[in-house]
């Protein structure tokens, strides 16, 4: 789930040294790897095999429900009438409003926690640092059904204790996306924050402003790039998961993902409607896309930009 | 854990009051010195505001720490659908929980012990597999031309595409007689056209393959990034003294690359591990037999026969089957980190 972030930490070790390089001007023969046809053999292939795939979702999305059981596609048969039923035939508006509310606020929280340890862990010194970095980098590796077990038996018993729901309600999923989204948002602020000069805030102090004002009038305004990436891949920690969702949702909060989920279950039974479901599958996937191919430059780079300079 | 929550102590900054006091008759104490325990605690702050540490600090105590150490706690309790929700006073067992998952299968007829071949087996394969697979990608576009870009672009799209998703297609993909696999398969008379993907033993491989197909792009992000990181002057420097490129290869790119795929390596092979989402979603529940990796297996005891004395036994055994790539991650990152 959080390997994106992982990858930061994996580039963090070379990149940076030099960023611009071949990003910015072709690469001379020099550079030059492969013998140009298994360069392109090679990335043939690979985009080839990358793209059948998502093709093939996108033509059934467009094929009666029948059709797609059958496995009888014809392209003459394309029709948008799956784009409008869909919508009926499962709860997926409901469940795109959860997903947005849950997954965008669990990031919001995870995001600022973020941004207010990563501060004092790249400006000071301090005993407890180190291991409190080490924590940081050892709880990404903890296994999701690892923490599902014990957060569902504190929460069933904390509702016994308490006689209330909170299994099902906001609140519960919310918090349990943060066990992602605020070691991950952490460790990547930290990596960006490292980058910043501390000259800038020290003229600033030198200049009377106080720690804090120098915290929100010149950190802050050159972080919000990190910041961003850091909600975008703590939001879709929430988007994508189904594991938590499955446990601690129930049908008033239930995600998008849970709602596909079951519908593809549903939709097994009796009278399949493939079709349907693969409609749904690309309203699921298609922000998700759009949003890496919009930060895609940046989020490559800002991963793996990050660490390198302080060190 | 303790360490972490005595973080923000105001002790922690400048030298300790004591000496400042047997100083002071000579000078005045630094003004940081001066003023009550509060006063003190409170300028410090402001210079150093390490209270900052406190949100995250109790955070990853609070829903990460304390919960690890309840499912070692829990794995101990006889737990069932009625003592659950008053676990705390469950009776305990001992390593009971433990002698039942390795001995007896779960609901679904799968014991631990297989559960652990399966998963090891489908995490490093996929992690065999993607690594070279995402070396040539990285080489491949290493080297901008036209479309590169295009071609990047393209190259993260199974990677970014939500698991969820790409479980949905591939359980069409790979439907019994309808799906496009066996359709292909069938037409180039490779198979049979009812090869039974998504049941019986085939449903490993199935899953496998959609694996490979989802995770490459990782290995090819740091293999990327790697590669841009190393200087173009090396690059200019070998070409002066006349290397082929294979020497370039073995001489200026692999050594650098090392470390970043080691770790890249060992990061794709703990993350394969606990994929839950793919086998839960592309199987009709529950999953075949064939796919119950340890994250499965630990969801239907708990979630399907309440049996969460068990399922808590499984999670701590898949922690400690990953505590030696862990600690080998967490020392290699602090290391590259420079502390």
């Amino acid at each position: 789930m959080s390997v994106t972030a992982s990858a930061a930490a994996g580039a963090r070790r070379g990149a940076g040294r030099r960023r611009t390089g071949s990003r910015t001007t072709p690469g001379s023969a020099a550079e030059q790897l492969m013998p140009r046809w298994l360069t392109r053999s090679v990335a043939g292939v690979l985009v080839v095999v990358s793209v059948v795939p998502v093709l093939y979702m996108i033509v059934l999305s467009f094929t009666p429900n029948q059709n797609v059981a059958l496995g009888t596609i014809s392209l003459a048969q394309l029709t948008i009438s799956n784009y409008t039923s869909m919508w009926s035939a499962a709860p997926l508006a409901a469940g795109l409003v959860h997903t947005l509310v849950i997954a965008g606020a669990s990031a919001l929280l995870s995001v600022s926690f973020g941004l207010l340890a990563a501060y004092p862990l790249t400006r000071f010194k301090f005993r407890g640092r180190a291991p409190f970095m080490t924590v940081l980098i050892g709880v990404q590796t903890v296994p999701g059904t690892t923490l599902v077990l014990p957060l569902f038996a504190v929460l069933s018993w904390i509702q016994t204790t308490l006689s209330t729901q909170f299994i099902g309600t906001y609140w519960a999923i919310i918090v349990t996306y943060m066990t992602f989204g605020v070691p991950l948002s952490t460790w990547l602020l930290v990596a960006y924050l490292r980058t910043i000069p501390r000259d800038l805030e020290e003229a600033a102090l030198v200049d009377g402003c106080t720690r804090f004002g120098a915290l929100r009038r010149i950190v802050l305004p050159l972080t919000v790039p990190a910041l961003v990436v850091a909600f975008v891949f703590a939001f879709l920690v929430g988007w994508n998961d189904v594991l938590f969702a499955s446990v601690f949702t129930n049908s008033s909060t239930q995600t998008l993902a849970i709602v596909v989920q079951r519908f593809a279950n549903n939709s097994a039974a009796s009278l399949p409607v493939y079709g349907e479901l693969m409609s749904a599958a690309v309203v699921s996937s298609a922000p998700v896309v759009f949003l890496y191919l919009a930060f895609q430059r940046y989020l490559v780079n800002g991963l793996s930009a990050g660490s390198l300079t302080g060190v | 854990m303790a360490m972490k929550t005595d973080v923000p102590a105001p002790s922690d900054s400048g030298p300790a009051p004591r000496n400042g006091g047997r100083r002071g008759g000579k000078r005045p104490a630094p003004a940081h010195e001066r003023g009550s325990l509060l006063e003190r605690f409170v300028r410090n702050q402001r210079n150093r505001p390490l209270w900052m540490l406190l949100p995250t600090g109790i955070a990853i105590t609070v829903i990460v720490i304390v919960p690890v150490i309840i499912t070692v706690v829990l794995s101990l309790l006889n737990l069932n659908v009625s003592t659950l929700r008053e676990w705390l006073g469950a009776p305990f067992i001992g390593f009971k929980n433990f002698v039942n998952a390795f001995t007896q299968p779960n609901i679904l007829g799968v014991t631990l012990v297989r559960s652990i071949e399966i998963s090891f087996v489908f995490s490093i394969l996929t992690t065999l597999v993607t690594t070279p697979i995402g070396i040539l990608a990285a080489f491949s576009v290493h080297r901008r031309f036209r479309g590169s870009g295009v071609v990047r672009a393209i190259y993260l799209i199974p990677y970014v595409i939500p698991t969820f998703v790409t479980a949905l297609v591939a359980r069409i993909a790979f439907a019994n007689g309808t799906g496009f696999v066996d359709q292909i398969l069938g037409d180039l008379h490779i198979a049979n056209r009812n090869f039974y993907w998504l049941i019986g033993p085939h449903a490993f491989w199935a899953m496998q393959i959609t694996e490979i197909w989802a995770t490459w792009p990782f290995i090819y992000l740091l293999a990327l990034a790697g590669l841009q990181a190393i200087p173009k002057e090396h690059y200019e420097a070998a070409s002066l003294d006349g290397a082929t490129m294979g020497q370039r290869l073995r001489h200026i790119v692999l050594p650098e690359l090392g470390g970043v795929l080691k770790l890249g390596m060992l990061l794709s092979t703990l993350f394969h591990f606990g994929n839950f989402t793919l086998a839960f979603v592309m199987f009709s529940s529950p999953p075949p037999p064939s796919v119950e990796v340890l994250p499965i297996n630990a969801y239907f005891n708990a979630f399907s026969s309440f049996d969460f004395g068990i399922a808590s036994a499984i999670a701590v055994v898949t922690m400690v089957i990953l505590i030696v790539p862990a600690y080998i991650y967490i020392r290699a990152t602090r290391i590259s980190e420079g502390g």
